[in-house]
């Protein structure tokens, strides 16, 4: 037991246990130098402000900033801007599409495709023997008088299209001659609160 | 690391400008002949755009009115009341519509169906899209059904699983019943009927398959 009482190690147990005076303005003295250091510290936007100020872009890291921009500017612009909608239409007959699929847009307000259903096939036929052309507009396919031109079956049939659309209620209507607009008349009519005008309801089914 | 950050950086201010952007400057927008009338759908895109109402709906209502061959200032009227209808639908077809529920909402609410009948529906099929019955519902209302008495029935079919097939066969007979002369109200009346006799009583759907995942 004696030889675990060793003389020197209790010396330095004695002076380790006297706690030395605190020195107070030297404490005072350290916590105004951290108040004056919180307060010259400058704000996030300034941080963000002169990182975007400093020049030190190097020749490559510019040009690959500049690509980086292009290829996200264009593809968003793809996505967001020349896109139609979810729902396309192409004409049938003869195995000729010649509408576009378009990119899916997405909404900016609360949106989930958790939920969202495929679009289904719908034929339609439009008798309309002089007409020198005949186009389907609605909301499955944006109204754009572009992208579904009804094709002529034979050389005097009916006029021919097949839209895509998804199940629910559409509005849609033929233009003919790329002037008229006509119901069709195989289908009820659309009462429409904003317009007007000649239109027809098409109530989609799932397949 | 620098670098890094930089480049997320130039990346969302491209994306954020291109977004804002190619909605005023949709190549669509020259199928609009008339400039005044392209100004005006311009500037509508935009706005609402930064509101959160995607370019795709507001796009196609302009179009429609230029088919029908409306005023530049009609299409802008028109344009307003989608935007208001879109974001009034999304607040009743909450919490998370499809483009196509709300797309559909807002022609139910331009057709004079009340947000409560939509707030209904969600409630009823909280898990999937109900485009098509709020569809089946805009079209009964558009015969001149009162919207109480549609809902209702639609909310009816849909607690007995009544399919998408039944559901759009339902708003077809009624439609040739009222051109053929019958009273809205009664059409709907006889025709849901019809179906809901093909179909189990709500008690019945819940207790014989408690677990059945929803109507595709």
């Amino acid at each position: 037991m004696d030889l675990e009482r060793d003389e020197t190690i209790e010396r330095v147990a004695q002076a380790l246990a006297v706690v030395p005076p605190r020195d107070a303005q030297a404490v005072s003295r350290v916590m105004a130098a951290v108040r004056a250091h919180k307060a010259q510290r400058p704000s996030r936007l300034t941080l963000v402000m002169e990182w975007m100020r400093q020049p030190a872009f190097s020749v490559a890291s510019a040009g690959a900033l500049a690509a980086a921009a292009l290829v996200l500017g264009f593809f968003s612009r793809g996505a967001f801007g020349n896109a139609g909608s979810d729902q396309s239409a192409r004409s049938t007959l003869e195995g000729q599409p010649t509408g576009e699929f378009p990119i899916v847009t997405g909404g900016v307000l609360p949106a989930s495709n958790s939920h969202e259903v495929r679009a289904v096939p719908v034929p339609l036929v439009f008798d309309a023997r002089n007409a020198k052309s005949v186009v389907v507009v609605g909301d499955f396919n944006g109204w754009d008088d572009t992208k579904t031109p009804m094709v002529r079956y034979g050389t005097d049939g009916p006029w021919t299209a097949t839209v895509l659309a998804k199940p629910g209620r559409h509005v849609y209507a033929f233009l003919v001659d790329g002037t008229t607009l006509v119901a069709d008349p195989r289908a009820p009519r659309a009462k429409d609160l904003d317009f007007g005008g000649d239109a027809s309801v098409l109530m989609v089914t799932p397949p | 690391m620098i670098f890094i950050r930089r480049c997320a950086a130039v990346a969302a201010l491209a994306v954020a400008v291109a977004t804002t952007a190619s909605a005023q400057q949709d190549s669509r927008l020259t199928l609009i002949r008339d400039d005044a009338t392209r100004e005006v759908v311009r500037q509508q895109l935009g706005g609402a755009l930064s509101r959160g109402v995607p370019v795709e709906p507001m796009m196609a209502k302009a179009l429609e009115g230029v088919a029908k061959r409306a005023s530049s200032k009609s299409i802008k009227a028109a344009m307003t009341r989608l935007e208001e209808n879109w974001h009034r639908a999304a607040k009743a077809l909450a919490p998370n519509p499809t483009d196509d529920e709300l797309s559909a909402g807002a022609d139910a609410l331009q057709q004079n169906v009340p947000e409560s009948a939509l707030r209904a529906l969600r409630k009823q099929a909280p898990g999937r899209s109900i485009a098509l019955e709020i569809g089946v519902l805009t079209q009964l209302v558009a015969r001149n059904v009162e919207p109480g008495q549609a809902s209702k029935m639609v909310l009816e079919l849909m607690a007995r699983k009544a399919t998408g097939t039944q559901l759009t066969a339902l708003s077809s007979a009624v439609q040739e019943d009222v051109e053929a002369g019958l009273a809205p109200a009664m059409a709907l009346d006889l025709r849901g009927r019809g179906i809901m006799s093909l179909l189990p009583p709500p008690s019945a759907v819940s207790t014989l398959n408690p677990r059945s995942t929803p109507r595709p």
